[in-house]
């Protein structure tokens, strides 16, 4: 790996020399919730000062960018009794992401996995994941976040550079010949031993500050265990299964396909929707049939994905720990707080 | 240099020669079929002839018994269905459809000469050559004779391979019986059919009474040496196939050589929207074949 | 107002059913047929699908002879509920309009009020009519389908007449508004300290409400399998009071099935 250390004012000069000539998607801030606390988004952005480099975690993470809610796998022109089906994979240009955190990148390395490594890789995402480019930056562990029992508080691979906050300069890791190239733009140094350890200093200092935690010990096998365990119905009591988890999500990738006609008759499409597997229609097949009809079913699978069987296919959790779904969840479930009341089996 | 990104077309970038589990292009492709023939088997079930249009692509379509693909009707819908014909016929397979509803039932009112769109072979079939030298039990209730049509054409065209073959096949009434213009052909070839229905009419002079009994007096009085090497093929509702894999346990069928079929919702076939998953495990991709000990593994399989 | 007399449509070959359609309305705003008409990129289009016999809103001439009826408003009056019956009697398919079709509506809040003289007098003035407490149609008739929404979404009503047309199943979401809020990216109105019913009310209007920054009032019912007791506690624990969350509950008549809402406080 190759480090730099530049200026901070050196950002908006690169910021503006890739703006110029890219489509660059960064934090800014939307609004203020009720206690005033701004509410950030990834957006399209053109101005360097809109970019909110110290955000927090955003609501919803920049998933719109690699997996729409909402996309066309294919159209078709129908004629007669023939049809033309074209198939489209909805990229056509490469975009730069400014500042993502260490659990937002890990989570592309995680839809990697299944979506681009695994049989099968799915061009609608490989397109998109293709035309990235990604810089990292670190951030400021919220009491929500415990991507470090997740192993996703660090990134070492899935972006382009990586910058840290060293108070008056940013520290940079440099991944691609394409960052490197970037980076002639402007005026960066290579770091001295004093710098190394105001980065060490940094990352420990940031260690310190990370407050959840979840026990994954033996977790995949636990859950096994406590398949039929209680505390599921407890918390499916509770949940409003309305998806909202899955959509702000980062790592959460399951969907449904749809087919309409156009009301011309000429032509139809064929949909896929991101969806959730909480949504009571989420294992129902013709006739009716649910084979997960309570909440607490649906929600127990929700974790069985993510804590069992994507670490039986990949050796890690379909988590990164950001902690979105427990701050958006209405009914207050969080992942901490579920695991831990598993793991506690029939105690609670 | 100018600061920026090339767009990076993955398609034109992928190797040439891929296999298509790991081609990009194949995720969505359809291969155009036509529908050469219908026929209707009874008031709920027809059967599908369907060719693929393009010689070269025909050639190239092979599939195991056991496995499915899916059926597309643009606009309509797309559904996963077990191939119900001998995997020896390159590029054409019948489909055994029932009426339940979005696509199938649009799918009752096209004619012949209609064309589809169809993506697959997916998911794991029966292994039939491991089977060789063995007894088989083909058993089956309901459309569960569906994905064993496949199997059985396979018995057939190679029959010496196997030893003592047996369908064991219920329905619930005498008018649910399917392919029943094949039963003759299937005697001939020296395999024993044991129909049941749960309840007669009046023309019906076979046995009458539940697909577990059937089975029993095939079982019964048999020595460790056909337990021992016999494979069951089982396919039918949950319920059935739980009955029927713990009877064939009792009798010291070992699990491993008992295979069932599982279906669950589908929507791509290939790994990827995670409907058809049981417990934490794919269907589309482990399955729809298991065999029976995995099936005792899996969380919420029956 | 009729489409051009064209030979039947086919769709990949199959010829297409052309039904003949009639619209009805009992008390309501009518805003629900306006909706149909208002679309005017897709009306000719959609009108060249179905043969309309009886429009209130746009025709003079109407006919008994229809196998589509779509019913808007919801039924007020005895005389009311003796038309709906012989709509009913007519129509292959009855498709219930609308909020007030399908629960009452807006319309239902007066059975709210124990007093039903007073409520006439406070709505109908110095003209007395006949008037028993509000009904959705399905309390009177056999309703085969329904198009939630106050008002309806245009878009649905085409969607499930193309369907009907075509003899596709008809798919209404069985989720919650939560779904088609995130995709649209809103900020949640909770973290504004506004209520919201979206995590129990049916999908299919793409959210409407939360996209103009205001709180769903579940004009399209409950989603299925919503959990109307918890999103009561959820609301209260936020710091609702019993009647806000009860107005909101109450408003469209969709929830009042559930035993959270029977227990209602007096008003
Ligand atoms: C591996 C497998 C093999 C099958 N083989 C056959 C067969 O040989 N013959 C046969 O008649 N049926 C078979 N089925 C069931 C068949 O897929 C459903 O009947 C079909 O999906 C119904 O679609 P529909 O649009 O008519 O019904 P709708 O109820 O309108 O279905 C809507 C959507 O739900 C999904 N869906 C509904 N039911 C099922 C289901 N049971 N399985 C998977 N997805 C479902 C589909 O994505 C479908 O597009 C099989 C299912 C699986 C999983
Ligand atoms: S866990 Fe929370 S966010 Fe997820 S479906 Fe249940 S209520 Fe909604
Ligand atoms: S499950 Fe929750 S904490 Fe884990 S990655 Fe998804 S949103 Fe973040
Ligand atoms: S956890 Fe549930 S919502 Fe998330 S990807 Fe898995 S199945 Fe989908
Ligand atoms: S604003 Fe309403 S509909 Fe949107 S996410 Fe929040 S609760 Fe759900
Ligand atoms: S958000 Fe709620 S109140 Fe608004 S249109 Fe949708 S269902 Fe009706
Ligand atoms: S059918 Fe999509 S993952 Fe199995």
């Amino acid at each position: 790996m190759i480090f730099r250390i530049f200026e901070k004012k050196e950002l908006k000069n690169l910021f503006e020399i890739l703006a110029a000539h890219n489509k660059v998607v960064g934090p800014v801030e939307i609004g203020k919730d009720k206690q005033c606390n701004p509410i950030y988004a990834f957006t399209e952005v053109s101005d360097f000062n809109s970019i909110k480099l110290d955000y927090t975690t955003t609501k919803l993470p920049a998933k719109r960018y690699f997996l729409p809610f909402h996309e066309d796998l294919s159209t078709f022109r129908i004629k007669d009794n023939n049809w033309q089906k074209t198939i489209d994979y909805n990229a056509d240009r490469p975009l730069i992401f400014f500042g993502l955190h260490p659990c937002d990148i890990n989570a592309l390395n995680k839809l990697d996995k299944v979506l681009l490594h695994s049989v099968f890789p799915m061009p609608y995402y490989v397109a998109k994941r293709k035309n990235m480019f990604i810089i990292g930056i670190d951030c400021v562990p919220q009491p929500f976040c415990f991507c470090r029992s997740m192993g996703s508080d660090t990134a070492l691979h899935g972006f382009d550079m990586f910058i840290t906050n060293l108070g008056t300069r940013y520290f940079v890791e440099i991944l691609t010949d394409t960052a490197y190239n970037f980076l002639k733009n402007i005026k960066t140094e290579e770091p001295k031993e004093k710098d190394h350890i105001l980065y060490m200093k940094s990352a420990a200092e940031r260690n310190k500050k990370f407050t959840a935690k979840v026990d994954t010990t033996d977790l995949a096998k636990i859950l096994d265990m406590e398949f039929q365990s209680d505390v599921w119905k407890q918390w499916g009591d509770k949940c409003l299964a309305c998806g909202t988890c899955a959509n702000v999500c980062p790592t959460c990738y399951c969907y449904g396909v749809e087919e309409t006609v156009d009301i011309n008759l000429k032509s139809a499409r064929k949909t896929k929707m991101l969806h959730s597997c909480n949504l009571i229609d989420f294992a129902e097949v013709a006739g009716g049939h649910n084979f997960r009809p309570e909440r607490h079913s649906r929600l127990k699978y929700r974790y069985y994905h993510k804590h069992r069987g994507f670490v039986e296919a990949f050796e890690e959790s379909l988590c990164v720990g950001c902690g979105r779904c427990g701050e958006s969840c209405l009914a207050g479930i969080k992942v901490p707080e579920v695991i831990a009341s598993v793991r506690g089996g029939k105690k609670r | 240099m100018k600061p920026e990104l090339k767009f990076v077309d993955i398609i034109s970038q992928q190797p040439k020669m891929q296999k298509r589990k790991n081609d990009l292009s194949s995720f969505e492709y359809t291969y155009r079929a036509e529908i050469t023939s219908m026929y209707q088997l009874t008031d709920m079930e027809t059967l599908y002839r369907i060719q693929i249009v393009n010689p070269e692509e025909r050639r190239r379509f092979a599939f195991i018994p056991g496995q499915f693909l899916m059926l597309e009707i643009p606009g309509i819908g797309e559904a996963p269905f077990s191939i119900s014909s001998s995997p020896s016929i390159h590029g054409e397979v019948e489909l055994c459809i029932r009426k339940a509803g979005n696509l199938t039932n649009f799918l009752s009112k096209v004619g012949r000469g209609a064309i589809v769109g169809i993506r697959g072979p997916f998911g794991t079939g029966f292994p039939m050559e491991e089977m060789h030298g063995q007894n088989i039990l083909l058993i089956a209730g309901g459309l569960g004779l569906v994905p064993l049509r496949s199997p059985i054409a396979y018995v057939q065209e190679n029959r010496s391979h196997f030893r003592e073959v047996n369908i064991v096949y219920g329905t619930k009434s005498p008018q649910h019986l399917l392919f029943t213009y094949q039963y003759d052909v299937w005697i001939k070839d020296d395999i024993n059919l044991n129909i049941i229905v749960e309840k007669a009419d009046p023309s019906w002079i076979g046995s009458v009474g539940m697909l577990t009994d059937t089975l029993m007096k095939i079982l019964e009085g048999r020595d460790n040496e056909f337990y021992h090497n016999t494979y069951a093929i089982v396919c039918g509702p949950p319920v059935m196939f739980k009955f029927v894999c713990n009877m064939l346990n009792k009798f010291n069928i070992p699990m491993q050589k008992m295979f069932v079929s599982l279906e669950r919702r589908m929507h791509c076939g290939m790994g990827k929207c995670c409907r058809c998953n049981v417990g934490s495990t794919y269907t589309c991709l482990k399955g729809p074949v298991f065999d029976y000990w995995t099936v005792m593994n899996l969380k919420e399989a029956i | 107002m009729k489409a051009k007399e064209s030979e039947s449509k086919t769709y990949l070959g199959i010829p297409l059913y052309r039904p003949k359609v009639a619209f009805f309305e009992f008390s309501s705003c009518e805003g629900c047929q306006l909706q149909i008409i208002n679309n005017e990129n897709t009306l000719l289009d959609f009108l060249s699908l179905v043969e309309v016999v009886n429009f209130r809103e746009a025709m003079t001439e109407k006919s008994d002879d229809y196998e589509i009826a779509f019913v808007e408003g919801s039924i007020t009056r005895n005389d009311e509920a003796e038309r709906l019956k012989k709509i009913r009697k007519n129509a292959k398919i009855l498709v219930a309009l609308g909020s007030c079709a399908c629960f009452g509506g807006v319309n239902q809040l007066k059975n709210r009020f124990n007093n039903i003289e007073w409520v006439k007098k406070q709505v109908y003035g110095k003209h007395p009519i006949d008037t028993a407490p509000v009904r959705a149609l399905e309390e009177v008739v056999n309703v085969d389908l329904r198009i939630y929404g106050c008002p309806i979404k245009k878009e649905e009503v085409e969607k499930i007449v193309l369907h009907v047309v075509l003899g596709k199943s008809i798919d209404i979401p069985k989720y919650p508004v939560c779904m088609e809020c995130k995709a649209n990216e809103n900020i949640c109105l909770f973290d504004l300290g506004e209520p919201c019913l979206g995590p129990i009310t049916r999908a299919g209007c793409d959210s409407w409400c939360p996209n103009n920054n205001a709180g769903c009032w579940g004009c399209r019912g409950p989603a299925e399998d919503a959990n109307v007791g918890y999103m009561k506690k959820i609301m209260k624990e936020k710091g609702f009071s019993e009647k806000t969350i009860l107005e909101r509950l109450d408003c469209f008549g969709g929830f009042a099935q559930f035993p959270e809402l029977k227990k209602k406080g007096k008003h």
